[in-house]
């Protein structure tokens, strides 16, 4: 099994507030890692650590390892530009650009340069789209808005757009909070789906999308890390009584 | 129940007060418009007399088919007094010289310049039209009641009555005064157009808007999206909201001060102009940018910048666009404050009297208010027409502007 990021005794703060407490954690290549635990407790500001998304937070610090490849991603060996470039991420709420939907997955190939050529183009959005199970809905208007899509639709246009970046990882934050069940489903297939080609970890709320999709689970607490391993594990005979209590729904 | 109806009441109550609010404001604005219009329109038009000349060569001095040069040099003053004794043979000397004083003084120029547009009137009899003097047109507009006393009026009884012969005769021709808007200032309102303020006005607006636009843009997006909170930042937007409410003439003092006196710019220009508007319109256009750009979605900038984008190409590729509607709105709100706006104008010396209309922003020139403002305080009565015009003219300018621009924000939001 080999991993696909590393984390050592990773400290978060907010100002004086300490948001995460020395967790490590390693996510395994090729495999589906779900954060769960209650509302606050720094699964989705650990998670922006991967792609350093808090570097946009100004009052944001983070202390401690984390290393994609064996590349310390906080040194300044490796650009935030190009760590992103290799460390996708779907957010919450879908957030199409307001564009045409050919120029959302366009975007980061466009601006990473990997071709000036139309038709090299071209195959590089069908092929995201494919991957992304929406080029069937969507291949005869691709000159639309890409917010002109359904929810679940813009939802999976967002990882298409991610995905177009060939990317080695894909973060996923709460990816099916906004939508209903029936898109919810068909992303949780595409997340099984997707898991051939790229390293998923997903930060969600939802127990039951924990236990489906994800092969491995970490429970958040409070900016702490109280349990990790097989999501089997985890779901059925789990070592601490507060992670217990939360799959059970005794609180969170 | 009783309590329902009691607000129901209240509800009622409310709308009349909006509906009464909104006629009353409604009712301003028609009577101003009315105002300028029924006093600005007929400054459009001149009254004009149809009359016979005979162009005779030899008192023109001048010979067989001359060159434009010739007859630009040549006096026209003979052939007009000749005429006048032709054509009114019947009344004296004394006479004949009230008789033209009906007509614009300038008669022997309108004369010359036929001449030069048709040289083959030469030796001819025709008919042509003359502009009337002011005191006339503003009679015949109906603007001066010819019933008052003679001694209080400057036509006297025996020009009216010549007036009348023309009326009769069919002599008098209300025709579009095109002078109006190819001629600069002038001290006869006969010849007064609103071109070099027109000019100026363009001029200015270009220049403030080249310098405000691309200034503010760059200094919000710097301001907004790149610059670490934090006491200097803090301390600049403060100071950014507060220039917003300077009042204009201190622009003016600051144009005098740094630009003309210190840099030595040329004073009366729009080039001036231009940048002391420019001041004056950068905070508006950085605050309505700044809040345009703070109101796009941050989901916008974290899913670009997830892709791996610079925070530049953020900005530029997604966030800048998203702004641009808002930015425009406040642009145009600006720059429509900045085309009214004559303190600060005076100040840098842009309400002077301009003949020549400014082919270029380093010419002197003056604005359309500064304009509306010297022709205000003018004496004579023709003068009250060409201000109402002007103001008609500026509201339309605006207006114009108004929507060239809610149309290039329509265009941009549809893009997007």
């Amino acid at each position: 099994m080999v991993n696909a990021i590393t984390t050592e005794n990773v400290n978060v703060f907010y100002g004086d507030k300490q948001a995460i407490n020395n967790i490590s954690l390693n996510f395994l290549k090729n495999k589906v890692t779900a954060l769960i635990g209650p509302s606050g407790c720094g699964k989705s500001t650990f998670l922006r650590c991967l792609n350093r998304m808090n570097d946009v937070i100004e009052i944001c610090r983070v202390e401690g390892k984390i290393s994609i490849n064996d590349q310390d991603i906080y040194k300044d060996q490796i650009e935030v530009e190009q760590l992103r470039e290799k460390v996708g991420m779907v957010f919450q709420k879908p957030n199409p650009f307001p564009k045409s939907i050919y120029d959302n997955v366009a975007y980061g190939p466009r601006i990473h340069g990997f071709t000036d050529k139309k038709n090299e183009m071209d195959e590089i959005v069908a092929t995201a789209l494919k991957k992304a199970g929406l080029f069937e809905e969507v291949k005869d208007r691709l000159d639309d808005l890409g917010t002109s899509l359904s929810g679940g639709q813009q939802q999976r246009l967002c990882i298409a757009r991610a995905i177009a970046v060939k990317p080695e990882v894909i973060l996923m934050d709460e990816p099916c909070s906004a939508l209903d069940p029936i898109a919810t489903s068909i992303i949780e297939e595409l997340i099984t789906e997707l898991k051939e080609s790229y390293t998923i970890i997903i930060v969600t709320h939802s127990m039951q999308q924990a236990a489906r999709v994800s092969d491995k689970t970490a429970f958040f607490h409070l900016g702490n890390l109280i349990e990790e391993g097989d999501t089997t594990k985890i779901f059925t005979k789990p070592d601490n009584q507060k992670t217990n209590d939360y799959i059970t729904g005794r609180f969170g | 129940m009783t309590n329902l109806i009691k607000r129901k009441k209240a509800e009622t109550r409310f709308q009349l007060y909006g509906i009464f609010a909104v006629s009353l404001s409604l009712l301003f604005v028609l009577t101003l418009i009315v105002n300028i219009f029924s006093s600005g329109v007929g400054g459009f038009y001149k009254t004009s007399f149809l009359m016979e000349i005979y162009f005779d060569q030899k008192l023109l001095k001048l010979e067989d088919s001359p060159s434009s040069e010739q007859i630009e040099d040549a006096s026209f003053r003979k052939l007009i007094s000749h005429n006048f004794k032709e054509n009114f043979s019947q009344y004296s000397k004394d006479e004949i010289k009230q008789i033209k004083k009906l007509f614009y003084r300038k008669i022997d120029k309108e004369t010359q310049s036929y001449l030069l547009k048709n040289p083959e009137y030469l030796n001819q009899k025709v008919e042509l039209l003359f502009t009337a003097s002011t005191d006339i047109d503003q009679i015949h507009k109906g603007n001066f009641n010819r019933n008052i006393p003679e001694k209080q009026r400057s036509i006297n009884n025996f020009q009216l009555g010549i007036y009348d012969q023309f009326i009769e005769t069919g002599k008098v021709k209300k025709v579009f005064n095109k002078r109006y808007f190819t001629s600069g200032d002038s001290r006869d309102p006969e010849s007064a157009g609103v071109a070099s303020s027109v000019m100026g006005s363009v001029f200015t607006i270009l220049i403030c808007f080249l310098l405000s636009f691309p200034i503010a843009i760059f200094a919000s997006i710097y301001l907004e999206e790149f610059a670490k909170s934090g006491k200097v930042t803090d301390l600049i937007e403060i100071n950014i909201n507060n220039l917003a409410a300077v009042p204009s003439i201190i622009f003016g003092l600051l144009g005098l001060g740094i630009l003309l006196n210190f840099f030595g710019l040329p004073r009366s220009t729009s080039l001036v102009g231009g940048m002391v508007l420019s001041f004056m319109t950068l905070p508006t256009i950085i605050v309505a940018c700044r809040s345009s750009l703070r109101a796009v979605p941050p989901s916008i900038r974290e899913g670009a910048l997830a892709l791996g984008a610079t925070k530049n190409q953020v900005v530029f590729h997604h966030v800048l666009p998203l702004a641009m509607p808002g930015t425009l709105t406040g642009t145009i709100i600006g720059l429509a404050r900045a085309v009214g706006e004559t303190a600060p104008l005076l100040m840098i010396g842009m309400v002077a009297f301009i003949m020549n209309v400014p082919n270029t922003p380093l010419e002197p020139a003056v604005g359309m208010p500064a304009q509306i403002y010297l022709w205000s305080e003018s004496a004579e009565r023709g003068f009250i027409e060409k201000t109402s015009s002007a103001i008609i003219l500026l509201l339309i300018f605006l207006i114009v502007v108004n929507f060239v621009s809610v149309y290039f924000r329509k265009k941009y939001e549809k893009k997007w």
